[in-house]
């Protein structure tokens, strides 16, 4: 399934490459005319590409030391601590047309068990300008696209464009990063502004969600055997700035759907199962100061598997954070944020959830303390620590702690990390 | 008596009107909106200046591509643009380019490094646009009018 899905991919991209690769031929010599005689040379066009900027590659590769009490996270942190965070990116974007661009990016991250260092196509997608006229755009993108949800989940895993090296954790889960990063769809998008009440925009995509990896089928179904599969799954974001830029506010909505299909032998229904979660995000900015909060609904529902105990799961969980950032100059930041998680908003202490399947309580729910400071050496370079002390294990990854009974409720998390972009 | 004095209102309206539209081009400022000298368009709103140099208007309205450039975050006409023309922190406008860079959904402005390559990028670049302290600016480009 999974190959015929990067295979779809591929042959897409190959085709539009063909497609521009003559428009861009036709189009060189009225953008360039002076190169016109080295129209043949390849490099030549490259650079020509990248000095217009119709070509750009970008990139960046950051990597962690993580030092944790007790419990682990991407991978043996607790003890001596260890370097298992590594994220490093590279992308391409082009413009071949004034209203078409086509944007790829690789991805490798590594993060304990459940992230090994295989790159994966991130996004892969052309992007076409339907509509446009000066401050009203409309258009259409097509291929893989990162999920817009949240501020920050569009370019989670870099570095330099989140506020801390693990970003709240209640929203942007690390646990099922991958159902949430991206997924391929087809999605419009859409913006107005105006002078005095400021900007709107929109996105709103048909998906396939990405559900075969080992993260999520641990998540969702435990460890039953048998496999999940994508069923069309609806993503929408509008986003609100004032004209002075100092506020920003967005609403977010996932309607994601997977099917279930029990194993043979397994004694269960071909069950389905529906995350609706709801995300509301308010940033208010000043020349030192931004102020960030975000609040979460996240509603699931178990359907159709013939069994009492996963037909009877419907729960909302609830997740909020605020966060202050103080730049004392350019260079230099410090962070603070409260960061609190409810599997269960029903069942905020889990008690009710320990007696029913004799897991801990402390397993559904998380308060994290953060404090942080980032170092800005250069445009290009970044050096970043932080300090989380912890309250629960609601975030943490079954598969980095597989033996829930054994994680320690109260546990600390120190982390520095080294960021580079180009 | 009432026909004149609806005439009289009508005409402070139509004044109080004419004065808020105005174009008030701004007059104190020590630098310009720079554009390539084919760029049809020479007068632009703060608005359409904001959706250029956040990466999100692509074209000019005739359809060929705009080009933004612009100094580093850290130049002092970078802040001075930043702050004062397009009423943006630096920081913010770094953070909106990021979005847009790392999830493919647009483009980075191109970086030149001084006000010289300022000059020689956007006089040479079809369809550019930029800024330059005024005494910066020589032959070859176009000062944009900007409208609030």
């Amino acid at each position: 399934m999974k190959n015929y899905c990067y295979l779809q991919i591929i042959k897409r991209f190959l085709v539009l490459m063909t497609l521009w690769s003559f428009s861009v031929q036709a189009q060189y010599p009225v953008d360039a005319p002076k190169s016109q005689a080295t129209l043949g040379s390849t490099t030549e066009w490259f650079r020509s590409m990248q000095s217009s900027g119709d070509l750009q590659i970008h990139g960046f590769a950051s990597q962690a030391f993580i030092k944790t009490t007790d419990n682990d996270v991407f991978g043996n942190s607790s003890g001596d601590g260890n370097f298992g965070f590594t994220e490093i990116g590279l992308n391409a974007l082009m413009r071949p047309l004034p209203r078409l661009q086509l944007s790829a990016q690789g991805l490798s991250r590594r993060a304990g068990e459940g992230t090994s260092a295989t790159p994966r196509l991130d996004f892969a997608f052309a992007d076409y300008r339907l509509f446009s006229q000066e401050t009203k755009q409309f258009g259409i993108r097509v291929g893989r696209l990162k999920n817009p949800f949240g501020f920050y989940n569009d370019t989670r895993d870099v570095a330099f464009t989140r506020p801390s090296i693990l970003l709240p954790q209640s929203i942007y889960f690390d646990r099922t990063r991958n159902l949430a990063l991206s997924s391929d769809q087809v999605q419009f998008y859409g913006e107005t502004s105006h002078l005095k009440y400021g900007t709107f925009s929109t996105q709103f995509g048909i998906n396939r969600p990405i559900v075969d990896d080992k993260d999520t089928a641990l998540s969702f179904v435990r460890n039953r055997p048998g496999s999940l599969s994508p069923k069309p799954t609806f993503i929408g974001r509008g986003i609100y700035e004032s004209s002075n830029n100092r506020f920003r506010m967005a609403l977010s909505g996932i309607w994601l759907n997977m099917a279930y299909d029990p194993a043979p032998g397994e004694n269960l229904g071909s069950g389905s199962i529906q995350f609706t979660p709801l995300y509301l995000s308010a940033q208010y900015n000043t020349e030192r100061w931004s102020l960030t909060s975000e609040y979460a609904l996240r509603h699931i529902e178990y359907r159709n598997f013939n069994n009492q105990m996963l037909d009877s799961l419907h729960f909302t969980g609830e997740s909020f954070y605020f966060q202050g950032v103080y730049r004392f100059n350019p260079k230099l930041e410090v962070l603070l944020r409260y960061d609190v998680l409810f599997s269960d908003r029903k069942d905020r202490d889990g008690k009710e959830w320990a007696a029913k399947t004799g897991a801990p309580a402390h397993s559904r729910f998380a308060r994290d303390i953060t404090a942080g400071m980032t170092w800005n050496v250069t445009p290009a370079f970044m050096l970043r620590a932080e300090y989380h002390r912890v309250n629960g294990t609601g975030w943490l990854s079954p598969l980095d702690n597989p033996v829930s009974a054994s994680t320690s409720q109260h546990w600390n998390l120190f982390a520095v990390q080294a960021s580079y972009r180009f | 008596m009432i026909k004149a004095i609806i005439r009289y209102l009508l005409q402070l309206i139509y004044f109080v009107y004419i004065l808020g539209a105005a174009p008030s081009a701004l007059a104190d400022q020590e630098y310009n909106v720079i554009v390539h000298p084919d760029v049809v368009e020479k007068n632009l709103s703060v608005n359409t200046l904001r959706a250029i140099f956040g990466m999100r208007m692509q074209t000019w309205p005739d359809g060929t591509k705009i080009r933004v450039f612009v100094l580093p975050d850290e130049a002092p006409l970078h802040q001075k643009f930043s702050k004062g023309m397009l009423r943006v922190f630096p920081y913010q406008l770094r953070a909106a380019w990021d979005r847009l860079v790392f999830s493919g959904i647009g483009h980075a402005p191109i970086s030149v490094a001084s006000p010289e390559e300022m000059q020689e990028k956007v006089s040479s670049t079809p369809g550019a646009i930029g800024y330059l302290w005024k005494n910066n600016i020589h032959r070859g480009v176009d000062v944009l009018q900007v409208q609030r």
